[in-house]
């Protein structure tokens, strides 16, 4: 029988000749693949929209791999636009695109309304003229039958106005306010008077309408309805960002298109506010067509859809003197709705004269939603009695071109700055943890002192509250004058995140506020993750988008100042540089270097990513008391410098050492077949020995046999490094034919001829007496110490296998969610690397049923042994038991070093789950290990 | 059983052939006794395994009576179930059907811890080949069935006693390895002493032993019949047939 026959008739040596290959392959073609797909997703994800983000030299960011707070567009200014333009006349760069945060406004809706149908049916003398010249109004033939909710006799009513804000953790009502009074069917009321007739509609006799304090007002009969004016609706803040349209076009590519308008708009010096109010003023006096009124006159080639609230607002402005003739119109491009949580409700109910409630006629609310446009909708809560019908529509597209803002918006820049934040521990992972120090409190939800037509306003009829808003005052000389906004478009915010994408896209400003998640309440208890709403009540830490964007012109005339002020707050910069980050990187680097000459802040962000931060928040409320409370531990996403790097490291360690990990196991498992090969020759070699074979002859006989084994091994690595083309692969190779042949050395030198025989000692006293189960285990396993302690170490392998899967296992999550980039080289080599690891469990499994079945048949004949000299089958049951104990002990302690040793480099917050795991897998080998061997 | 071996017995030995009698033939040579071993229409059958292999009949109605300070002897050809009629005698397997008393009690009725603890002061069992439990000295091995009742210390001495009444008072402590064929048969015999057995089931003792040394397993175990202990033995050995009380040879 030749070498080669002789090999694979030693099943030992082919089977782990073959582990070794498959093995080998395993983790080449594993750790190739799983390279080339973290390279391919980070090089593809890690450079976003902007390479550099410039900021002054006082910001607030750190160089070398710190976190960036997500809100960029604070107001703290710094950068003049001559620096801008020097940063545009940098030879890389390819974008330079400003960004400032321009003013916080406050918009005062309109007085909510309820609405109780009440229509008497056409009168022309009512609705003639109304409907006249309205193509889209119904023929007066048409008009319906008279109908109403209201009762012909006047019944009394109580009116209770509400208003709740939500962040979605707490709930705030705002204020709640009742008014009561009788309501009743309207009637049309014919007089004659001098020269003429006067028609017009009027209540029932007994009706004594219902009235809110003021600012509200009282009840109306008009063409279709009662119409009762309500409680005013809480202030609603909006920011509004300035930025360079046709830069933010060329960074933001076509979601940048709806800034097109914006770039049309007048330059400075035509957008006199009183200029352009009596140009629209004149426009109307000329009869404009149906066609024009609903698409909006044109002003220089754009068509201003919204008009009504522009004119609205210039005459309201201009009736209480705010208009003067340094206000300019603004530009702006409105936000399409909104997230922030405001509901308003009135609950309506029948009383007696006693005011006791006889019939619950029902609850109407309204909530601003994604029909709410800043600076636009006018009545965001007109709200319907059960049962109306709105027909208003009757009279045709006439009756909504009144729509705009009642009041002209309040602008402000008393700046909500950023929370200052405070750098707490750093962990394994790399991220900050981080604590949120609050600023001042500012009350919110006031009413205004008078109102709209100078009564005193009741202050008593709402509850202010307590916003955290961090505000911060930025001197920009001279008082502004009133500025107009002037609604050019919209945007959806959610169409610009799309564009900027979910990785690498550092906070687009006022576009793109990061959500805050809360993950922990003010105990430190887990509770489920609850994303936080803008709102009214004490939410200042969280934002929504800007309400408007203007360009600097704009920018300009809201803070009011003439000069070249440093009103930049961030220039986002992309470099011209061509291909991925790391094709760019160097031209990036050394752009980012230039800027920095010019005594400017620039970090660059290409290869960062967004991360999630976790930050405690305290003073987040205040009770009736003005006692404190926190708000728990937040999670924010906030940016990664350098992540690209560091997921690329990361991933790379872990698969190194699970490759590492994958080559321990094909070495016991390498060592445990040896031994089961030597065992299954010895009694061969003594034969041959006996026939006369020399030392010699019998060594080459063994290795012969490997050499064939060896010279496979060889083959496949060379085939595999040829292919792969990669040291790595070569290392790995190497390394396998290095165990293979070191095991044929150890084996040939195992079978050699003996020429002394080995003389076993006598029993040693020093030795634990056997006089019970435990002991009997102890003293087997030390009589056979190369079995027990090889089975230790395969079952620590295991042990350790099942802890690296774990902590695999938590750490793709985690890394997945440490960012978005993370997130998606963690999705790459996922798979790979549990499948790396789910071989290191088995191969560790293997070495355990391979090393187990060494002694497997002497342990049943002991067995037999001991059950023939009378011992019950409870105490064999026990020795089974303390022998695997034993051996579990041993293998514990290497099973939860391994475990933890692998979490430390895998995953070092990990690291104690690894090595429970461990721990409980190897606590569950033991009672599987007894019974397999009963 | 103090001073009763017989160290020259080799010089009884003598061809046994006529001794073997038929199938289940037994002899009886002895007087009546008590009966701490009975077998009673014993039936041994190895069920057949999934690849389709026939069940086989090893043996088939066997009955024996072991009466106190008698010698058994069941010879036989190998693989006439001479090994399976001892285990099945020492309880250490249960027969197809049939009945295995022990002192007049069936096993059937006990559970396996009664079996277990009633073997241990009934029936010590040697196995072929001795058995001994590596990386245990020769004492040890002789202590081991005082390990389930807490006896070991107690039972040092007499272990000792054993040990030199065997001839082996020189190597208590050497481990099997260190010990030829015989004196690992008679390690195994003096363990299966130990706890004052009223039954001594053994397997083939003289089995590929020389002369010498078969003799001096003989002459123990004739000599534990004189303190009324019971030997149920399975041999080819002709002397060992000639020298039982009874016999059952088994075709």
């Amino acid at each position: 029988m030749n070498a080669v026959q002789r090999f694979i008739r030693s099943r030992v040596l082919l089977l782990t000749a073959a582990i070794l290959i498959v093995a080998m392959c395993l983790s080449v073609f594993i750790q190739s693949q799983s390279q080339a797909a973290l390279n391919r997703t980070v090089d593809e994800n890690s450079r976003g929209l902007y390479d550099i983000l410039v900021q002054a030299k006082a910001g607030n960011n750190k160089a070398g791999g710190a976190l960036i707070q997500p809100d960029i567009a604070n107001g703290q200014g710094g950068i003049s636009f001559q620096q801008l333009e020097k940063i545009r006349g940098l030879g890389g760069t390819s974008v330079a695109a400003p960004i400032s945060l321009v003013s916080r406004v406050t918009q005062n809706l309109e007085t909510p309304r309820l609405d109780a149908m009440d229509y008497l049916g056409y009168n022309a003398g009512l609705a003639g003229g109304a409907t006249a010249g309205d193509p889209t109004g119904t023929d007066t033939k048409k008009w319906p039958a008279p109908e109403s909710v209201l009762p012909a006799q006047p019944k009394k009513y109580r009116l209770t106005a509400s208003a709740v804000s939500s962040d979605g953790v707490s709930q705030q009502t705002l204020f709640q306010t009742s008014a009561e009074g009788a309501l009743g069917k309207g009637q049309v009321i014919e007089q004659q008077t001098a020269g003429g007739k006067s028609i017009r509609i009027a209540g029932p006799a007994g009706e004594t309408g219902i009235k809110f304090p003021a600012p509200a007002g009282g009840s109306e009969h008009n063409l279709f309805n009662l119409s009762v004016a309500l409680p005013m609706a809480p202030q609603v803040t909006e920011s509004v960002v300035a930025v360079d349209p046709t830069a933010e076009r060329a960074l933001l590519g076509s979601a940048g298109d709806f800034l097109a308008p914006l770039q049309k708009a007048p330059p400075a010096d035509t957008r006199n506010a009183g200029a352009i109010g009596r140009y629209f003023e004149q426009l109307f006096a000329k009869s404009p067509t149906q066609q024009e009124l609903e698409q909006g006159p044109d002003f220089l080639g754009v068509k201003l859809k919204y008009w009504a609230p522009l004119m609205t607002q210039y005459q309201q402005a201009k009736l209480s003197g705010q208009i003067t003739d340094a206000s300019q119109a603004i530009p702006l491009i409105v936000r399409q709705g909104t997230s922030l949580d405001l509901k308003y409700s009135v609950k309506i109910q029948e009383i007696d004269d006693s005011g006791k409630v006889v019939n619950d006629v029902g609850t109407v609310s309204r909530s601003l939603d994604k029909d709410y446009l800043p600076f636009v909708s006018k009545s965001p809560f007109a709200l319907q009695w059960p049962g109306s019908t709105d027909h208003s529509q009757l009279l045709g597209n006439t009756g909504n071109f009144s729509q705009g803002l009642y009041q002209p918006a309040q602008w402000s820049t008393d700046f909500a700055a950023a929370p200052k934040y405070k750098d707490g521990d750093t962990s394994a992972n790399g991220a900050v943890g981080k604590s949120a120090t609050p600023g001042d409190w500012v009350t919110v939800n006031k009413l205004p002192e008078k109102s709209a037509f100078g009564a005193i306003v009741d202050q008593a009829q709402r509850k202010p509250v307590d916003e955290r808003s961090y505000r911060e005052n930025l001197p920009t000389g001279s008082k502004p004058a009133t500025p107009l906004p002037m609604v050019y478009g919209t945007f959806d915010p959610a169409q610009i995140q799309k564009a900027a994408g979910d990785v690498n896209k550092l906070p687009l400003g006022g576009y793109d506020p990061a959500p805050m998640t809360l993950q922990k309440d003010a105990s430190g208890n887990d509770t489920a993750a609850k994303g936080l709403k803008p709102s009214l009540s004490a939410t200042g830490l969280v934002s929504q988008s800007a309400g408007a964007i203007t360009d600097y012109y704009g920018l300009a005339a809201a803070r009011g100042y003439n000069t070249n002020a440093n009103v930049i707050d961030a220039v986002r910069v992309r470099a011209s540089a061509a291909g991925n980050w790391k094709q760019a990187q160097p031209e990036v680097d050394k752009l980012a270097a230039r800027i920095r000459d010019l005594g400017l802040e620039a970090t660059v962000v290409a290869g960062s990513a967004r991360q999630d931060a976790n930050i405690f928040v305290p003073g987040y409320s205040k009770d009736d008391a003005g006692k404190e409370s926190a708000l728990g531990t937040v999670q924010q996403s906030w940016v990664r410098q350098d992540a690209a790097d560091a997921v690329s490291g990361s991933l790379t360690g872990t698969n190194i050492t699970l490759l590492f990990l994958a080559l321990c196991g094909a070495t016991l498992l390498t060592g445990a077949s040896t031994v089961s090969y030597i065992r299954q020759r010895r009694s061969e070699a003594g034969i041959l020995r006996a026939m006369g074979w020399t030392q010699r002859k019998i060594r080459s006989w063994v290795l012969e046999e490997f050499g064939i084994g060896a010279a496979i091994v060889a083959l496949a690595g060379i085939a595999l490094s040829l292919l792969s083309w990669n040291l790595a692969t070569v290392i790995v190779s190497a390394s396998v034919l290095v165990l293979y042949s070191a095991a044929a050395y150890i084996a040939a030198q195992q079978l050699r001829h003996r020429d002394v025989v080995d003389q076993e000692p006598q029993h040693d006293e020093r030795l634990i007496a056997v006089d019970s189960p435990l002991t009997f285990a102890y003293r087997q396993l030390v009589t056979h110490r190369f079995s027990s302690v090889s089975l230790a170490v395969a079952v620590g392998v295991f042990g350790a296998a099942v802890g690296a899967l774990i902590a695999l296992l938590i750490d793709i999550p985690r890394a997945a969610g440490a960012s978005a980039l993370s997130g998606l080289a963690s999705a790459a080599v996922a798979l790979p690397s549990v499948i790396l690891a789910v071989s290191g469990v088995l191969v560790g499994l293997v070495l355990t049923l391979v090393t187990g079945r060494f002694e497997l048949q002497a342990r049943r004949e002991q067995l037999s042994t001991l059950k023939a000299m009378g011992w019950n089958p409870d105490m064999l049951g026990q020795v089974r038991f303390f022998e695997n104990a034993l051996v579990g002990a041993v293998a514990l302690i290497l099973g939860v070093l391994g475990a933890l040793g692998i979490g430390l480099l895998l995953a070092p917050y990990a690291a104690l789950w690894a090595a429970l795991a461990g721990v409980l897998a190897v606590l569950c080998w033991i009672p599987i290990a007894t019974k397999v061997v009963k | 059983m103090t001073d009763n071996l017989n160290p020259d017995l080799t010089s009884t030995t003598e061809s046994a052939d006529e001794s073997f009698q038929t199938r289940a033939n037994t002899i009886v040579r002895a007087a009546d006794h008590a009966t701490p071993l009975q077998l009673s229409n014993i039936t041994i059958r190895y069920g057949g395994d999934k690849g389709g292999a026939e069940p086989v009949t090893v043996v088939e109605d066997f009955s024996l009576t072991l009466h106190a300070g008698e010698m058994h002897c069941i010879a036989g050809r190998s693989g006439s179930g001479k090994t399976s009629i001892l285990t099945v005698g020492a309880g250490l397997t249960l027969p197809t059907s049939g009945r295995v008393l022990w002192e007049g009690d069936s096993l059937e009725k006990m559970g396996d811890d009664e079996i277990a603890d009633r073997r241990r002061a009934l029936i010590g069992y040697v196995d072929q080949g001795g058995a001994l439990i590596d990386g245990m000295s020769a004492l040890e091995n002789v202590l081991l069935p005082a390990v389930p009742d807490g006896e070991v210390e107690q039972r040092t001495e007499m272990a000792k006693d054993l040990l030199d009444l065997v001839g082996l008072g020189r190597r208590m402590r050497h481990r099997p390895a260190q010990l030829s064929g015989g004196e690992r048969q008679r390690v195994a015999i003096a363990r299966a002493l130990i706890l004052g057995t009223r039954v001594l089931v053994v397997d083939e003792p003289t089995a590929s032993l020389d002369r010498t040394s078969a003799n001096r397993i003989i002459s123990i175990l004739k000599d534990t019949t004189n303190d009324g202990i019971a030997v149920l033995v399975a041999s080819h050995d002709h002397e060992l047939v000639r020298l039982s009380d009874t016999l059952t040879e088994l075709i």
